[in-house]
Parts: structure tokens; sequence; C-alpha cells
């Protein structure tokens, strides 16, 4: 085995120093996370569970857990569905330069950051000016405006829907890969024949197909929709009041504004367990496929 | 396939909600970056400028030129070293079935979407106590460790696709690991290299949390700077709009020019080699 490993070591070497760097700054964090570091200063001086007591007596840890919640439950499911829906049309219509086109159209926010889209959103959603209210007022259809963002009731939803905006491109193209891996033209086909209805076809027979493609994409998005931080300091910096404040963004201003950094390295751990709760299904069945 | 009635229908449907959905915003961008202040104050937010201001480009150029410096020198480096780590990586974990590499793979594949605040604070300190924040390494070295990972997976998917028989010829000749590597599977593996490379080096550029807590006055990149932007001209909606475009150009070129190869590194991701 050591004579195997040899033979590999100029590929391993920089791959096993980068993987336990991270493992060790992970370490790191946690021992941040039990010592009593508050202050510019590091202190590693000992402090136990400490922080962690105080973090779940805040009703701010509270709030902004639920909305991690709220963006992984409505970041996601809806982002899947609509994906499925406009996945399978594509492929029913059979209209290649058209179904270019929409690849194209939904895709382009892929390659831009959060802030870039951030700052477009904020200004389609302005509440006195902005672009989304006005177009409603000039075509009067006045009563469907909306505070939008600025609304502490609805805000993080509106956030969550620049979200879908950006990731609903990337889902469509997943999808569509499975979809082709599995030959679908061909059970459709039949399937029809058999008169079953399209939608049966997709939910019935499609979907238990793609089970594989549909956990990785799920995984992906619920990891992008907990990480999320640069859409809520983009636009709303987790206001109004904490409304839509989230883990990650509270792990920001307890760390680098409060200087609360054994609170701040608290909170990263969670972020990271749920991340972890996340991405082990992903793993076993990315390994599964790697070592087939 | 037979053309269903309600399946068109419902297709031309779906075409329009989305291209209103989808070209809305980026128009909106697009015609209010030419705008004047007071063009802007008129709502007409549909109806382009009468006489566009390029100048607002100039502006928002010169707002963000070292800034976008920083981001290409940042990007292009992080890509160039975490494309390479990941590659040798990648090729090990693609070809050794040993349970070592079965281990490596786990340890891998659990910080492949690692959220960055779980060694945010680590990586701060490393770069302060260093001295790496001072200059455009703090932030090279931060994005290479957090993307060797991915960039393993990535290139590894591709070398999953290659056939076999190259290297096994190869290894007839006598060539060993890294003669096999470098020659024969390097080579063939060359798109899979561009599709990681601009998956990196999107990443990489569009990142915020990270640059935002490491960059210092002479190292801040794009999105810190569209971020301040933003925060300081709350009504200057013309030149944020201009800045915006000018960020987002390098990316989205990749992706209009690329396209092919930026879906095929969307779709490695989800591994779909």
């Amino acid at each position: 085995m050591l004579m195997a490993l040899k033979d590999w070591s100029i590929f391993l070497i920089p791959l096993l120093i980068t993987v336990g760097l991270l493992y060790g700054m992970l370490f790191w964090t946690f021992y941040v996370s039990v010592s009593n570091w508050y202050g510019t200063a590091p202190n590693y001086q000992f402090a136990g569970f400490k922080w962690y007591k105080l973090m779940f007596s805040m009703d701010r840890f509270w709030t902004d857990f639920e909305n991690n919640l709220k963006w992984l439950l409505i970041g996601v499911l809806p982002t899947l569905f609509v994906a499925l829906l406009i996945a399978y049309l594509l492929e029913l219509s059979n209209r290649k330069k058209l179904e270019f086109y929409i690849r194209t159209l939904i895709l382009y926010p892929s390659a831009m950051s959060f802030i870039v889209t951030g700052t477009i959103w904020s200004w389609m959603y302005q509440p006195d000016r902005g672009v989304i209210n006005t177009i409603l007022d000039g075509i009067g259809l006045d009563v469907f405006k909306s505070r939008f963002t600025t609304d502490p009731k609805t805000a993080t939803y509106w956030l969550i829907v620049i979200f879908i905006w950006q990731f609903l491109g990337l889902a469509v193209i997943i999808l569509q890969s499975s979809f082709r891996s599995s030959e679908l033209q061909e059970i459709i086909e039949s399937a029809l024949v058999d008169g079953a209805s399209r939608m049966r076809i997709l939910f019935q027979i499609i979907v238990p197909n793609i089970r594989g493609g549909m956990l990785i994409l799920a995984s992906l998005l619920l990891i992008s929709a907990l990480k999320v931080f640069d859409i809520v300091y983009i636009v709303t910096f987790g206001g109004p009041g904490y409304s839509t404040d989230v883990l990650a963004f509270f792990m920001f201003i307890a760390t680098f504004q409060q200087h609360l950094v054994a609170l701040g390295a608290g909170l990263s751990i969670i972020i990271f367990l749920m991340a972890f709760v996340i991405v082990v299904p992903y793993t076993i069945y990315a390994f599964r496929r790697w070592f087939a | 396939m037979t053309k269903n009635k309600g399946v068109q229908i419902a297709f031309f449907v779906v075409l329009v909600i989305l291209s209103v959905a989808y070209l809305l915003p980026i128009y909106v961008m697009l015609v209010t970056s030419l705008k004047t202040p007071y063009e802007i104050t008129q709502r007409m937010y549909l109806l382009p400028s009468l006489n566009p201001r390029f100048g607002n480009y100039v502006e928002a150029f010169q707002k963000i030129y070292p800034s976008l410096m920083n981001s290409l020198i940042i990007s292009g480096t992080v890509t160039g070293l975490a494309t390479f780590v990941g590659g040798l990586g990648g090729y090990y974990l693609s070809r050794s079935r040993s349970r070592f590499s079965k281990v490596l793979f786990v340890l891998v594949g659990i910080t492949l979407y690692l959220p960055y605040q779980a060694v945010l604070i680590p990586l701060v300190q490393i770069a302060a106590k260093t001295g790496m924040a001072l200059t455009h390494f703090g932030m090279i070295f931060s994005y290479s460790v957090l993307n060797v990972p991915l960039a393993s997976v990535l290139m590894g998917t591709f070398f999953l696709s290659v056939p076999r028989e190259l290297e096994e010829a190869a290894q007839a000749d006598g060539a060993n690991k890294l003669q096999i590597f470098f020659r024969v599977v390097s080579p063939v593996s060359l798109p899979g290299y561009a599709s990681t490379a601009i998956m990196i080096f999107t990443q990489v550029w569009n990142e915020f949390l990270l640059a935002l807590t490491l960059s210092t006055p002479k190292t801040t990149t794009v999105q810190v700077k569209l971020a301040e932007i933003k925060g300081s001209f709350v009504a200057l909606y013309n030149i944020q709009m201009a800045a915006a475009l000018i960020g987002v150009i390098i990316p989205l070129l990749l992706f209009l020019f690329l396209g092919r190869y930026f879906i095929r590194g969307i779709l490695a991701g989800a591994l779909k080699g």
C-alpha cells in the first residue's frame, strides 16, 4: 500500500495539504467557538459551551434559524418543481431553436454574482420608485403593488424569489441532462401509446427514473440556499429589523462588527452542521457512482 | 415525437413568461445605465434614453478599474492553481481504487461545498498573522484552498470518462504515472480543464463574503466595490447599473462564447461527466 502511494505522491501531496488545511481550520473554528474570544485580540481561554448557551437564548438566533428553514424549503422545492415542468416541456415540445434560446435566457444569471443580481432586483423592488411598482401603476394594475423587501412580513420571500430566479436555469440544465441519460423519449412514446396522460408520465415514470439526478440537484440547491449571504447583505442588510437575517449574515455581523468572535465561530459551526446533513447523502451517492 | 397542441400552447406561454422575467431586469439595467439622473426621475423605466450618456460608463469604469484588476489577478491565479492541483488530485481519485482513495474521496466530498463561514475566522487570522492580507496573496491562498476540492472532483469526473486503453498502452511502453498524466491523459482532457477553469474563475470572481472580510483598500475585489457603490450612491442608479454591467462582463462573455464548457462544468458539478 505504501509503495502504491509513493507512486502517486506528486498527485496526492497538494490535495492532501489542502484537505488537511481545511479540516484543520474547521477544527480551529470549533476551538474558537468554545473559547472566550471577544474583542479584536485573539483569546483562546477555554470557556466551554458558554457562547452556545448565549446563542440558543437569543431571539435573533431563532429568527435566523426560521429564516434559514424558509430559504431551504421555499428556495428549493418550488425551484425543483418549476424546473421539472420546464425541462419536461422543452423535451415534449421538440423545438430545438427555441429551446436553445430558453436555455440561454434562463442560464445567464448563473454567470452573474448575487451582488449584481441583488443590485438589479433592489431596484426592481424599490417601493416608491422601483421598476415593478412603476410598471404596475402604468398599466393600471396598482392593486398588485407591493412593499416587497421593505415589508418585514414578506421581505424574506421576496429575497428568495431572487434566488429562484438565479438558480432556475441551472436546475433545468441538470434535469434535462438526467432526462437524456434515462432514454426518456422512448419511455414517453410507449407510455403515450398506452394512453397515459403526460402529467402521469412525468410524475409516475420519469421522476422515479431520475431520482439520482434529483438528489444531486436538490443537494446543490439546498447548500446554495443555506450559504446565502450576499443577497441579504446587498438587498436588505438583514432588515427591516432582523426580519431577513439569516445565520450566515448574523455570523458576519457577530464576528466582524460586534467582535463576538466566539459567538461567530459557534454560528459557523451550526451552519457547518446543517451543511453536513445536506452534503452526506450527496457524498454517499457520489461515492457509489465514482467507485462503481 | 408528434406535436401535441396543448403542449405547444403551454410551450409558448412559458416562453413569454420566461422572456419577460429574464429579459426585463437586464433590459432595464442596460437602458438605465445610459440615462441622465434627470431622466431617471422621470420614471419612464422602459423607454431608452433619447440621448444615451456613454459617459456613465467612463465614470463607472474609473470607479471600479482598480478593483477589476484586483479581481482579475486573484481569480486568474486561483483558477490556474486550483485547476492544476485539482487535475493532479482528481486523477488520483479517478484511478486509484484503494481504501485510502475512498477515504480521501469522502473527506473531499464533505469539503466540496463547505460554507466559507466554517473556515473564515482562521483564514482571516492566517492572512493577518503572515502579512498575506496586505497583498493579493491572502485571497489567492484562501480561494485556492477552498476551491481545490471542487476542482479535484470536477477534473476527476472528466478523467473517469477518458478510456483506459490509452494509459495501458503508455504503461506497457514503460511510461510512469507522471508521464502518462501529462503526455497522455491531460492532452485529451483539455475540454475538461477548460470547463473546470471556467467554473472556478466564475465562482471566485463572483464571491463576496471572503472578499469582504479579507480585502484591504489595495486588494478590494470588484464585488466588494460594487456593493460599496450601491451603498453610497443610493440615488445614482445609472452609475450603479453601468458599474454592475462592467463587473459582470467577463463571466458573461465566458458564458456566451464558451457556453458549452460552462454547461459541461455545471453538469460535472452534478457528477455528469
